[in-house]
This record gives structure tokens, C-alpha cells and sequence, in this order.
């Protein structure tokens, strides 16, 4: 049975965590499970770069375990617009994160619990946490059929992925994080990792689309605190240490010193969207304004989340080209976004003559821009 | 590997030997001249297991074939602007393979002056040539005297052996 710690374990977390090379003797030395207080993907990513950059992790494994509220999350070099519908993640407010690891693209909500092992990059094994997992899991319901594929995932009766695997390795430490499924919403899985982006063109890690299923499809009975407390009892187990959980708080500069910082990179347009590998968009769509049809042609580079090249071939006449040179030129160098552009071509607009048919066209070719971002 | 690197430079300066070490076939690290930057040297090594290679004032970095084997089949790489300024050990990129994504560390100070294109679509290229085809950056040597902290060829087979225990 695993006891959910008090503040005075939190008090024990602060000290290990401030003075590692201390000799701090302490009753989890060899090991250490924390779970995150908080439901912020932002806050318990920036706890994995912290532990990754301040621990000692030579004596010591840690296992960490959090969940997050409803979030989309792209490996280090991946592209958004290729891998989600981030018009839809808008609309559902559901937050978009970068995480550090590599690996592919995955939808985190209350219903998914995610794992991160701690070690020293010698001791980093994949396999043998995957295990750790899956012995939980079957120790916890013995008729469940999952087992670690060589990609790292976990399946569920040889066909359903539940778990995804991605990994870093830093200087001295290494960590492994996955995910496991337990009770997530799979439609809206499904519709927020589809990427509606067409023509994009890039060299950026692709992500494996897998049918996936939640564990209580399987089993009704099982909810994410009895997973979570399962694979902390076996973690400990194996690692011979104290069953308790400590919590963390990931928002508490006093145990975590400089982690309201990392918190705040991780946020940044930058980091998310600016860190997305050199791509290119190459469309065309059509655009019906009264009693025709019109084909528009868009070309853009994107590099560091900005347009570097622009060029949109519009039929001639039907907008000022004085107006289109104007709007590529903006365009040219501002984010791929659709605030900016939207701020960019209200501008615009406000220079040229009140003329209603002008206004309309303006706004339909921008509002079709739009929609490419 | 010296002896290879010295002949594609040409017949231009001819390095000292330092002491001769038996036996006599042993590959001697090239001389640094003294009173101007380094012309060239035998490559070096990390203990994070990234090389360096000066030619002309200019260090060409790669990571060597126990870090490109360690890594598995890389699938991207995150290299940095040309005209970054870096410092020793700093962070300069990543390499994402099957395995994992694993930072790269810079063996010196001084600034990005080329990174290697080729990479983009063929990242591959990290393990099938770690040393040639597959280096990462080249880069401006601020600071020679931190090359005489890296190790030599001889030295990192010793510490590869070291930590594979």
C-alpha cells in the first residue's frame, strides 16, 4: 500500500534536492518517487528539466509521475502544423507544449498518467522500465494482455497502443518518459492529432499514428490513482526503496530554485512554435467570391516559426498589386501565426480607400491566409 | 588518422613529431606552432564523446563512432546558426535518434562558421561516416589552449575502455 506523503517528506524532497552531493543520508537513498501536485503540462515538464539539471542522480533513481488537464504534446523536433489541428486546439483551449525528448505527438488529458525514470545516462534502459510497467500492471489485474513492443510502446491484446516512449539524454543524467492510458478521450484524441495543414514539406521528426485504446475499455474498474499507485509499489520494489510517494509542487521556488524560470521558457512562442525545423508550405485553394471561382497559389518558408519567403500568385487585378506587394512584404518575416497575420492585414487595410468591394476581397484572401496557420 | 588528415593538407608545414613513442608506428599528434593559430592538429576528443579537428584556425566537430553506435540510427539534427558564439561545453545542438534526443556539446569556445547541410536530409550520415561525411559544425578556435585539455586519440580509447566497464 502506498501512503501519500505529508509536508514533512516535502520538507526531506527540498533538502535532497538542494545539497545532492551533500552525502545526505536519507531514508529514499537509491531511489525516489514524486507526483506532481499540479495538472500544468507547462509546470511538470519544466520539474523534468529540473531534476535533469540539478540532481544527483549517481546513488539515486527517481521516478515521476504527473498528469495533465487536456494537452497536446510534440516531440523536440517535430512540426505542429504537421502533426495537430491547432485551429482546434484554439477553439477547445487545449494548450500546445514542446517537450525536450524526442519522439512523436501525443494528447494528455486527466484520463492519461506519464511516467518519467530519472538514472545516470549509464543506467539508462528503456526496456527495463517499460517492464516495471507492465509487471505493475499485471500484478494489478492479472488477465491483461500488454506487452512492450521493440519500438517501446506498450500494446493491449497485441493490437492497441497504450503507452509511447521518448527519451533524453543530457550531459550526465538520462530520462525516460511515457505515457499510459487509462481513461482518455479518445475522440477528442483523435480529432486534435489530425493535421487538417496541407502542402507542408519538411524534414522534422514524423509521428507513427497508432489505433489506440484506454485500459478502462478493458477493465472498468481500473482508474488512473490505482495505476499510479501500482507502478510506484513495483518501482519500489525493485528498486528496493520506501513505498511513499513525495509530493512536489512544481510551482515552489523554495524546493525547486529557477523552475518559475524553465516554467516560462517552455511557454515561450519561441521554444513551441520557434523551435519547429526548417519547412515549407506549398498550397492552393480556392477562393468563391460572388460568381467565380478564384485559384490562389501560396509558397512560403518557414524557418524559426517565421515566414522567410513569400509568394502568393493571385489572378491579376483582383486586388491592387500595390496592396498584394504590400501584404508579402509583411508577411515576410512575421510569425506564421494567425494573430499576427490578422493584426498584420487589418493594418493594411486601414491605409487603403473605404471601398467595400476592396474591403471583402481583402479580407477573404486573409482569412483564407489564415487558415494555412 | 593524423597521417591522413596531414596529407590532405598538402605539403605546406610539415608538423614535429614530439617524442618518439614506441612503437614506431604509432600515430604522432602534429606539433602546435607557437606564435600563430593552430595550422593543424590531430583530432581530439571529449569526454562526452565529441571530436575536434583544427585546420587553419577553423575546428571541424563531430561525435565519435562509440557515441554514433551508442545512439543508434540518428533521425535528426538540431545544429546551430552560423555566427553563434560559443563557449567550452556549451550547448550547441541535438542529435535525435531511435534512442533518444541527446545534446551536443561544444569541445571549445569560439563561433559557428559553417554547419553541415547535408545532414538535413541525410542524418543517417552521422553513423555511416562519424568522421568525415558526417561532421556537424565547423568553428572558429578562440582559445587554443583549450585544446590541450581534450584528449588525444590514444587517451579517449583508454577512457572509452575505462567507462565500458
Amino acid at each position: 500500500m502506498v501512503l501519500q506523503s505529508s509536508l514533512k517528506n516535502c520538507l526531506q524532497l527540498s533538502c535532497i534536492l538542494r545539497t545532492p552531493k551533500a552525502g545526505f543520508r536519507s531514508t529514499t537513498s537509491g531511489g525516489l518517487i514524486i507526483q506532481s501536485v499540479s495538472n500544468d503540462v507547462y509546470q511538470n515538464l519544466a520539474v523534468e528539466d529540473w531534476i535533469h539539471d540539478h540532481m544527483n542522480l549517481e546513488n539515486r533513481q527517481v521516478l515521476f509521475l504527473w498528469r495533465n488537464s487536456p494537452a497536446v504534446v510534440i516531440g523536440r523536433h517535430q512540426n505542429p502544423w504537421q502533426e495537430c489541428n491547432l485551429r482546434l486546439l484554439r477553439q477547445k483551449n487545449i494548450k500546445l507544449a514542446r517537450r525536450r525528448s524526442g519522439g512523436g505527438t501525443v494528447y494528455h488529458d486527466l484520463g492519461n498518467i506519464n511516467l518519467t525514470f530519472f538514472t545516470t545516462r549509464k543506467k539508462y534502459e528503456r526496456m527495463e522500465n517499460l517492464k516495471v510497467v507492465v509487471k505493475a500492471l499485471k500484478a494489478l489485474r492479472p488477465q491483461l494482455d500488454v506487452h512492450v513492443t521493440d519500438r517501446y510502446d506498450i500494446l493491449l491484446g497485441r493490437q492497441y497502443k497504450i503507452s509511447g516512449t521518448a527519451a533524453k539524454l543530457g550531459r550526465t543524467t538520462a530520462y525516460h518518459h511515457c505515457t499510459l492510458l487509462c481513461n482518455a478521450d479518445k475522440f477528442v484524441l483523435s480529432s486534435v492529432l489530425k493535421s487538417p495543414y496541407k502542402g507542408l514539406k519538411s524534414n522534422a521528426t514524423p509521428s507513427v499514428p497508432a489505433s489506440v485504446k484506454n485500459l478502462f475499455e478493458e477493465d472498468p474498474s481500473l482508474t488512473c490513482e490505482m495505476l499510479l499507485d501500482a507502478i510506484a509499489e513495483e518501482y519500489a520494489t525493485q528498486h528496493h526503496i520506501d513505498h511513499r510517494i513525495t509530493l512536489i509542487n512544481p510551482a515552489d521556488e523554495a524546493v525547486l530554485p529557477g523552475i518559475n524560470n524553465k516554467t516560462k521558457e517552455l511557454q515561450t512562442w519561441e521554444w513551441v512554435y520557434g523551435k519547429t525545423p526548417k519547412f515549407s508550405v506549398s498550397t492552393c485553394f480556392n477562393m468563391v467570391y460572388k460568381d467565380s471561382v478564384l485559384d490562389v497559389k501560396v509558397d512560403m518558408d518557414v524557418k524559426h516559426g517565421r515566414i522567410e519567403v513569400c509568394n502568393i500568385d493571385l489572378p491579376e487585378q483582383w486586388l491592387p498589386p500595390a496592396l498584394c506587394s504590400e501584404l508579402v512584404k509583411s508577411l515576410t518575416g512575421s510569425k506564421f501565426c494567425p494573430n499576427e497575420t490578422t493584426t498584420l492585414a487589418t493594418t493594411l487595410l486601414r491605409v487603403c480607400p473605404q471601398d467595400d468591394e476592396l474591403h471583402s476581397r481583402w479580407n477573404l484572401l486573409c482569412e483564407n491566409m489564415i487558415m494555412l496557420m | 588518422m593524423a597521417w591522413r588528415a596531414l596529407w590532405r593538407v598538402g605539403p605546406v608545414l610539415v608538423p614535429r613529431c614530439p617524442r618518439l613513442s614506441p612503437p614506431a608506428l604509432r600515430v604522432p599528434a602534429a606539433r602546435r606552432l607557437a606564435t600563430s593559430s593552430l595550422v593543424l592538429s590531430a583530432r581530439k576528443f571529449t569526454d562526452k564523446h565529441e571530436w575536434i579537428s583544427v585546420e587553419n584556425g577553423i575546428g571541424t566537430v563531430g561525435i565519435s563512432n562509440f557515441a554514433q553506435e551508442a545512439l543508434g540510427d540518428v533521425v535528426y539534427c538540431s545544429l546551430p546558426e552560423i555566427g553563434t558564439k560559443l563557449s567550452k561545453h556549451e550547448e550547441f545542438g541535438a542529435l535525435e535518434s531511435v534512442k533518444a534526443a541527446s545534446e551536443l556539446y561544444s569541445p571549445l569556445s569560439g563561433e559557428v562558421t559553417e554547419i553541415n547541410a547535408a545532414l538535413a536530409d541525410n542524418p543517417g550520415l552521422v553513423n555511416k561516416s562519424c568522421y568525415q561525411d558526417g561532421w556537424l559544425i565547423k568553428m572558429t578556435v578562440e582559445n587554443p589552449a583549450e585544446l590541450d585539455e581534450l584528449m588525444n586519440e590514444d587517451a579517449y580509447e583508454k577512457y572509452i575502455k575505462s567507462i565500458e566497464d
